[in-house]
Parts: C-alpha cells; structure tokens; sequence
C-alpha cells in the first residue's frame, strides 16, 4: 500500500477486525497478539503466514487443519491474504472501507476514497444572473414540471407537501425514452447536457461528484456562501453526520436546505397540519425557503399522521409485559427514515450536470466536465 | 459468532441494516440484498464448504432502499426513501429510473400474472409500473393508509398498512378492493401469501402471527387464527418482539417467521404447530426468503430501529445468512 495523502484522514486500520489505531506500529502489535499468537504455546507470529508455517512445524498440524484466524471477521479468518500492519490488504477491501468511513465521517462520497488528484478542474467563476436563470429554466423543463419562475416549493400539486422541489424527478425517465434504454435528454432543452446522442448511460446522477452544488440554482440572500465546485467543503472530520450534511450515498446538498418530504419542520410541530395526498403543499415549507438557513437551523423532520382519525393507541397489556416496540402509529423504518442519518432531503438544485453515478469515475467526470 | 455455524454467511454483506432479501424467481443461488447502506447487492450464493459465494453487483442508491423485487432471473426493483422506483439491470448493472412516489417507497412486489411491478409508499398510493411502456408509470391507486408490507399471489394482492389496515385488491379490478381490519390488536410488521393463494400470514410488533383466507365467505374466515410467538419471559415479565418477517416455503405448507428476538421459528399453517425454531442469532432478524426451489432459507440478520438510534451503537453488524433447508420445513407425514 503506498502512502495516501489522506493519511490524517484515514488511521492505520487492522483488516482482520476494522480496528483504528494510532500508528501503524500499534497495529502491528496489535496484530501480533489478537490474530497471529499461535493458541497452542506463547508464540506470537508476525504475519498469517509466519503462523501457518509456526503450526505446522512446531505443532505438526496439517494445512487444511489450520484454526482460522483469531478475532476475525468472518471471510476475513484465512491465511490466504497476507497482512503485515497495512500492507496486503485487498483493493476491493481498502475500497469498501474508504467508502464506509466517509459515510461514518460524513464526508462526501469519494472525498476519501477518490484520489484527490483525479478531481476535476471545474470552472468556478461566478455565474451571471442570466446564466443561472437559464440553467435553471433548462433544468425545469428537463424535469418536466410546470412551476413558477421562481425556485419555490411549489412542487407536483399530488404529492401532498412531499415534494420540496423539482429535483425528486431527477432520476425519472423521462417521457419520450423507453425505459428500457438509458435515458434520454430531450434535445434542446438543457444546453448544458450536452447533444442527445451522447446520453449517459445512468440517471444523471453521480454522488460521488465533487463539485458540490452545482449552478442552477441562485442562491437565497443570505445563504452562506456555497463553496466553489470542486473544492471540498471543510466538514470536520469528527465521526458524527453534521446536521444537514448528506445522508450515506448522496449528493452534497447544500447546507440551507429546507425540511422536505410529508413533515413539517420543528418550527411548527403541531401535527394538526396534515399533508393530504391531493392537497398542494402545506404553505410551512415556502418561509424556509427564501430565508436563510444555516446548517443548525435545518430541523428534524417530524412524523406526522396523514389521517389522525386512524390515529392507533396499543390495547393495555397484562402487566409485566415488555413490548419491545410501542409506537403504534409509526413504524420502526418510519422512524428511522427521518433520522439525521438517513433522512433523504430532495436536492433541490438538482445535479443534471452530472455524469452517471457508477462505472469508472475518471471517465464520468470528464464527461461531467464537457457539460459544465 | 457462535450458534451461526451451521450457515452460510455471505462475503462482503451490506455494511448497515438489511430492508429486504429476496430470491430469484428462476435461480435457486441468485439472491438480493436492499439495505439501508443504500445499496441493492446482488450475489451468487455459493455452498458451504464449497463453491464460493459472490458478490456479483452492487447497485447505489440516493438514499436508502426500503424494499426490492425480482421479475424475471435478469431484472430487478428497487424502491428507495428517496421516493423513486428503479428498475436494475443485473447482468449490465445498470440502473433505470421508472418514476417516484411522493414519499418513500416501502414495498414492492412483481405481479407475474400481470407482468407488472407493483410499489407501494408511504404517500398512501400502489402504483403500478411497466418498465417497457413509455410512460413506466401505468397507474396509480389510493389507499387509506400508508403502506408497510405487500405481497401476491397469483392475481390477489394483499396490502398491509399502517393503522392496522389491510386491503386485498385483484390486480384485474384494482377499483373493487377488499378492506379489513387486522385481526391482531399491534401494528402490522410483516405479511405473506400462501403460495397455494388460500390466504396469507401477517404478523404483528407485538409477537403473534395471524393466519388469515381471502375467500370472505363466513365459513372460511371462521378458520382464520392467531397465536403467540417470539416472546420470552425472563424473571416474570414477558419479553415480547416485533416479527419482522415470513416466509411461505414454496412447496410445503409451511411458513418461517423471524423477529426482533434474533431467532427464526418455522411453523406448518394446516396443523398449527411449530416444526423448529433455530438457535439465536447475535441480531434481529429483519428479512426472510426461501429459494425457488425451496432449497434454501435466506436471513438478513441486523438492527431493526426498534430501540431508535440508541440501539444503533451496540448493533452487530449486518449479516446475510443462507441455511440449507432439510426435513424441519416439511410437514409431519408429507407424501407428495
């Protein structure tokens, strides 16, 4: 393994059980005595195959009766992988765990595990006006959705408050292409897409694109300044999702954004307010809009019941019962989805420059680029 | 790790909690995997002590995924918190994008008989989807709650919701539905179809499991019954857990269930007895699916939010577990 220039990032950690530490001397003794020590004497080995060898020498036992490897994870209890402190780890293994530790740290998809040097230069000068309003009206029509002028929570008229903005159709196919091919971008209708004929092959999304936000959208006064595109905003690299920060997997969204999806922001936690399915959006979202919102201020979203007539108080159990689950109006994964950690907020500026989310990124984000 | 032994446990599982596994309709080791980790993960389930097993795609979401479906041994659903309804392509792994709910998407099912998929929200509607038409999204139905669980049998599909509601709709006559009340007292946490169409099972956050018929008339709905189960009595209180999910074995009439308490108990619905109940596994058990071939038992092993984030600190990590299935799921006496 060469050395990253994230190391301040990502700690020395044992690929046997995912443990950080401090240096890699630590974890070289670490692994010493938690998966290389021989259990049958004292011996402490200093790689997986160093054990084989001690056991099967020392203690004559034959290879295919080799104990796994201590304090392993499962799949990871082998000798076939030779590991000696951060050196031998599988590609895929270092992957898999870069990604995991961003989700964990919060960080932007790829902020860890997509070489710094691969980020794309993305113009950052300022947008006229013009510019972003034409963006914007681009982006719109490509959505296909007959809002206003104005970038407001206006939404789908069916969907109940649900929807914050255009964006949520970002993925959706649109009309004109069969489904069944990649999707295709009208012509004409979003200059910065490129010609038809060059359709990337996934839903213009990619949330690993470092560009954070990109333009389309202008900004409301008073909003912190976005950060250019292409440079990373400076999340702290602390284990805890700051508030407002993208759920596991997603876009960088910006940090004003509004509560979204069928629940009313803190502000107004009164459940009185109930997001029928064919009432337009509730009037609470659009104050949030147009004022800022800095990233403390985005508030929990709240459960609230469509229909509070079928509202459900669990029967009095016999005594000394533990019911395990009590809530008996919102499930576990309603619950769970609005949590910090999970809750999706819609982007509202909606990526559409960006290139597919999957497949080798360099390529993608050249692609990103020619639509910038 | 002990008492997992005697399963198979996928490689490189989802690295948060499991929504749903799900078998191929026509592959006995294709095998899918929604997480909240925002992923669908897609393996070739090897043997144990075997061939190995493979992580053959892994499909990224926006957002976490709350269910996924097969339709044929090549295509798959997913259906995400972020409201859409994707369409996956296993063998290119690409993703396709159908449409979106206006909430997050809790359940899917594939309507063979109507070579439709078939999602259900949050936002209180079942739509129907044809990922070939132009416009995938086909329809669009009401439903007087949200949805939590929904399965299909043939051309009855049943539709568990939040409030203890159920729907039973034909897909044929999606305008004639047939509403009922849960008949247990707890909210409704999981449901399938008996794969013979007589009825279905549906179990409750408060550990009982109902078996109930489609036919309405009174005589067969005077069999419908309930009983206990996932519960433990520790020093005089009644532990009770959420059964978060069932399965119905494919060509026995007989049933698994998994809950919160991390075990999984198989149970014949004709006789009414419980055939095993597995050792303890080190989470709950969030989802269940037998093979096609009724071979194997797929488990998606890992944290369920009933204790809301604190219990999201102690949890394990996610597991996929595949058991090979023998004798414990045939009915006493089967010939046939």
């Amino acid at each position: 393994m060469a050395k990253k220039k994230n190391k301040q990032i990502i700690r020395p950690w044992c690929w046997y059980c995912e443990r950080e530490f401090e240096d890699e001397k630590v974890l070289m003794q670490h692994q010493k005595a938690k998966h290389f020590k021989c259990n049958m004497c004292p011996r402490r080995l200093n790689t997986a195959g160093g054990l084989a060898v001690h056991i099967q020498q020392v203690h004559k036992l034959e290879p295919e009766n080799l104990p796994r490897i201590e304090n392993a994870l499962p799949g990871r209890d082998g000798y076939d992988v030779e590991i000696f402190g951060m050196e031998g780890i599988p590609a895929p293994d270092v992957a898999d765990y870069k990604r995991r530790k961003e989700i964990e740290l919060g960080l932007t998809a790829g902020s860890i595990s997509q070489p710094q040097a691969k980020r794309p230069k993305v113009e950052n000068r300022a947008l006229s006006e013009d510019e972003l309003k034409a963006q914007l009206e681009a982006h719109k029509a490509l959505m296909g959705i007959n809002t206003g002028p104005e970038p407001v929570a206006t939404g789908e008229s069916s969907n109940g408050g649900a929807v914050y903005n255009a964006a949520p159709q970002t993925y959706a196919a649109p009309p004109s292409g069969p489904p069944a091919l990649p999707p295709q971008f009208m012509p004409g209708m979003h200059p910065p897409m490129g010609v038809p004929g060059m359709p990337p092959p996934f839903p213009p999304f990619a949330p690993g694109f470092p560009g954070g936000p990109p333009p389309g959208f202008s900004l409301p006064p008073g909003v912190p300044p976005m950060f250019p595109p292409g440079v990373r905003p400076p999340f702290p690299p602390v284990p805890f999702i700051p508030p407002g920060a993208p759920p596991p997997g997603m876009s960088p969204t910006p940090p004003y954004m509004p509560p979204a999806p069928t629940f009313v922001p803190a502000s107004q936690p009164q459940p009185h307010l109930v997001p029928g399915l064919p009432t337009p959006p509730p009037a609470s979202h659009t104050p949030t809009q147009g004022q800022s919102q800095t990233p403390s201020a985005v508030p929990t979203k709240q459960l609230v019941l469509p229909n509070p007539t079928l509202a459900q108080t669990n029967p009095d159990l016999k005594k000394k019962t533990e019911l395990k689950y009590t809530d008996a109006n919102f499930s576990p994964e309603e619950h769970r989805a609005v949590h910090p950690k999970y809750a999706y907020t819609q982007p509202a500026e909606a990526p559409t420059h960006v290139a597919p989310q999957e497949e080798t990124r360099g390529k993608k984000r050249a692609r990103a680029e020619d639509f910038l | 790790m002990s008492g997992i032994d005697e399963y198979l446990n996928l490689v490189s599982p989802p690295f948060d909690s499991i929504s749903s596994v799900r078998y191929s309709p026509t592959h006995p080791d294709h095998l899918l995997v929604s997480s909240w980790d925002t992923t669908v993960r897609f393996y070739e389930v090897g043997e144990k002590g075997g061939r190995e097993s493979q992580a053959k795609a892994k499909f990224d979401h926006r957002a976490a995924v709350l269910a996924c479906c097969w339709s044929d041994g090549a295509h798959a659903y997913s259906g995400s918190l972020d409201t859409s309804v994707r369409e996956l392509e296993l063998e290119s792994q690409r993703i396709y994008n159908l449409g979106s709910h206006s909430d997050s998407v809790s359940a899917l099912v594939y309507g063979s008989e109507i070579k439709t998929v078939i999602s259900g929200s949050w936002d209180r509607t079942i739509r129907f989807w044809d990922p070939r038409a132009p416009q995938a999204q086909v329809s669009v139905h009401q439903t007087p709650e949200r949805v939590y669980n929904m399965d299909i049998v043939g051309n009855k599909l049943v539709v568990a919701m939040a409030s203890r509601l159920f729907s039973i709709y034909d897909v044929r006559k999606m305008d004639q539905p047939e509403h009922r009340d849960s008949s247990l007292k707890f909210m409704t946490r999981s449901l399938a179809c008996m794969p013979d169409g007589e009825g279905f099972a549906t179990a409750s956050v408060e550990g009982r499991i109902s078996v109930e018929y489609l036919d309405p008339s009174p005589a067969t709905q005077e069999k419908k019954y309930a009983f206990k189960c996932h519960r433990q009595t520790i020093d005089d209180v009644d532990h009770v857990w959420p059964v978060n999910a069932l399965a119905f074995h494919p060509k026995f009439s007989t049933f698994v269930s998994g809950g919160s308490d991390a075990t999984v108990s198989i149970w014949d619905h004709k006789v009414k007895k419980r055939l095993r109940q597995y050792s303890k596994l080190p989470s709950p058990v969030a989802s269940l699916a037998f093979n096609c071939d009724g071979t194997k038992l797929a488990i998606g092993v890992s944290y369920t939010w009933d204790e809301g984030e604190a219990g999201l600190k102690t949890a394990e990590r996610p597991m996929v577990l595949v058991k090979k299935v023998g004798d414990e799921v045939k009915p006493k006496g089967w010939s046939g």
